[in-house]
């Protein structure tokens, strides 16, 4: 089992290294590799242009890229955990919906009290950000308060739905009553960008998904009690409601954080723990997590370098990309399982 | 000497609905237990009030003197291993690694077992006798497998009570006498008390040191040979079939 792991762990972060120097080296101005190496290592590169357009274009949005790979994996592996659902994940769940209502109020909401937004940029980034975040955790207060209420965690699922519906209502409502310029900056946002990440919120983000891929990693002997069932994991010794809290906890840092800087990313959070659970034939948390963190690296890389296949300036949006590749990969698991809840 | 457990004026049930009301036993030694009634009438009810996965609806339950509703989890799963009627949620894990479980409590956060833990997997899955499928997934084994998988994983978690709520369901009647013949062992050489569910009179007259007779909400805690004297059970489950076949 351990030499399976090092085997596949060893296997995917080469996999990534490659499809980040592939990441750097794609985009309308042609780098060589060894230039971009060269500039990685700290060194002038041939032309003053190579060196912005890679540290302070490519760099950013490839990191990014990494971080949002790794932190939605991982609150998607979390979340179908505690759902004992193949298909949870957070978007599932009314993170994202609630995270983008608190953008739509915010970019909307302000349009229509006559506030424009393009006064100060500062204020538009990082309230973004805030606004994002806000929503997220909103839906999750309601969510903590129905599991203290409910006791049946997939009563509190269909919540989450629920809530998601709502939440994409009231935003509906509010596209509707918003003037053109609001209302295309809410598009673009729901679309996705990896790039829009400044290099300052960058620091942050990185700092908020490590906090959160730690925590995540630490709860995996709770989690994996957890899957045995509430009573088992309870008579092993797990405090049960602290597990649902400090998951649902996780995920709010995880995929509330990735939403607000780079809009919301469908279906990585869904597909990757089953791609880590068919490689490695295991629901132990030890080892899924790590893995998780990996393959939505590289997964997260692939899916940046398709989005930028157009060449010259114009890029696909992330969250169609990620969609185009997640959605056929959940049928095909569906159709090769039959059955979807034999997959955990 | 403390008591292994001693259960006074308990009442069970769920919500305001009383099932029983007004236990009162104490277990002193060790000893196998066998927990006998019809169907509905609280057994698994009170195995999980036991066990603290349903609160009580009044009265207590004392662990070596020690109330159930104060200890934490993590106390209560040193003390006794519970193996349920629903089986576990789990399905994509091998024999070994679901009777790893059983060390949960004892193991630190990254779950590293030492020796004294593998120690502990190894005889339990010996006792079962499962050792010649350690590596197959558990989807994959009969339920009379399963279940004597479940048993080596309450067993490895080598506590002094063991509860069982109808560990015979599945088995065949060989598999069912072997199991209470190893039931039996664990009380007689690791001094533990097991406390089980089962609808096999027979057996339980015949293997268990105690019978907790369950009838018209009440539960009597007496020797086989006295209840077998009295004709309690003969009433209880003869009298069904006067009155409704």
């Amino acid at each position: 089992m351990t030499s399976k792991f090092s085997i596949l762990s060893i296997g995917l972060v080469i996999s990534s290294i490659m499809l980040f120097m592939a990441d750097l080296a794609l985009g309308s101005v042609y780098i060589p590799l060894p230039s971009i190496v060269d500039i990685l290592l700290g060194n002038e590169a041939e032309k003053e242009s190579w060196n912005i357009i890679l540290l302070s274009s490519r760099l950013p949005r490839a990191i990014a890229a990494i971080l949002a790979g790794s932190a939605l994996a991982v609150s998607g592996l979390q979340m179908q955990t505690l759902f004992r659902n193949p298909l949870a994940g957070p978007y599932i769940l009314g993170i994202s919906s609630g995270a983008g209502l608190g953008v739509a109020v915010f970019i909307m909401g302000f349009s229509v009290l006559g506030i424009s937004l393009s006064s100060s940029v500062w204020f538009a980034n990082y309230g973004i950000v805030i606004s994002a975040i806000l929503g997220a955790v909103l839906v999750l207060l309601l969510l903590m308060a129905a599991i203290a209420k409910l006791k049946d965690i997939m009563t509190v699922l269909i919540l989450g739905i629920m809530i998601g519906s709502i939440a994409t209502a009231f935003i509906s409502i509010l596209e509707y009553f918003s003037q053109e310029d609001s209302l295309k900056s809410f598009v673009l946002w729901t679309m996705g960008d990896l790039s829009s990440v400044a290099p300052d919120s960058l620091k942050m983000l990185f700092f908020i998904v490590m906090i959160g891929l730690v925590a995540a990693f630490t709860i995996s002997k709770q989690l994996n009690a957890y899957l045995l069932g509430e009573d088992y994991a309870q008579s092993l010794g797990t405090n049960v409601n602290v597990t649902r809290y400090l998951v649902i906890l996780v995920t709010a840092l995880l995929a509330g954080s990735i939403t607000a800087f780079c809009g919301p990313i469908g279906f990585v959070g869904i597909i990757t723990p089953h791609i880590a659970r068919m490689f490695f034939k295991s629901a132990n948390h030890f080892y899924l997590v790590p893995l998780c963190v990996l393959l939505g690296i590289n997964i997260m890389l692939l899916a940046d370098i398709i989005a930028q296949l157009p060449g010259s300036d114009k890029t696909f949006p992330i969250n169609a990309v990620t969609s185009l590749i997640g959605i056929p990969f959940i049928f095909w698991i569906i159709f090769r399982n039959k059955k979807i809840a034999a997959l955990n | 000497m403390k008591n292994i457990l001693s259960i006074s004026s308990l009442s069970i049930g769920y919500d305001k609905n009383k099932v029983l009301s007004n236990i009162n036993v104490v277990v002193d030694q060790p000893k196998l237990i066998t927990l006998i009634g019809r169907n509905g009438q609280g057994k698994s009810t009170l195995l999980k009030t036991l066990t603290g996965l349903i609160p009580a609806i009044g009265g207590g339950v004392f662990f070596e003197d020690k109330i159930n509703k104060e200890l934490s989890h993590k106390e209560k799963s040193k003390l006794f291993s519970v193996v349920l009627t629903s089986p576990p949620a789990i399905n994509n894990i091998t024999v070994k690694d679901f009777v790893t479980y059983g060390r949960y409590p004892y193991t630190n956060w990254l779950a590293v077992k030492k020796e004294e833990d593998n120690w502990q997997i190894n005889q339990a899955m010996e006792l079962c006798g499962i050792t010649n499928f350690v590596a197959t997934n558990i989807a994959n084994l009969s339920d009379g497998e399963r279940q004597k998988v479940a048993l080596a994983r309450a067993i490895a978690q080598n506590t002094p009570i063991i509860f069982l709520d109808e560990p015979t369901s599945h088995l065949d009647l060989v598999n069912q006498s072997e199991l209470f013949d190893l039931l039996h062992q664990l009380v007689e050489k690791q001094a533990k008390t097991i406390i089980i569910s089962s609808h096999q009179l027979n057996l339980a007259l015949n293997y268990a040191d105690e019978i907790w007779l369950i009838n018209n909400g009440e539960l009597e805690a007496n020797t086989p040979d006295f209840f077998m004297k009295s004709g309690k059970i003969e009433a209880l489950f003869g009298g069904l079939k006067f009155k409704y076949f």
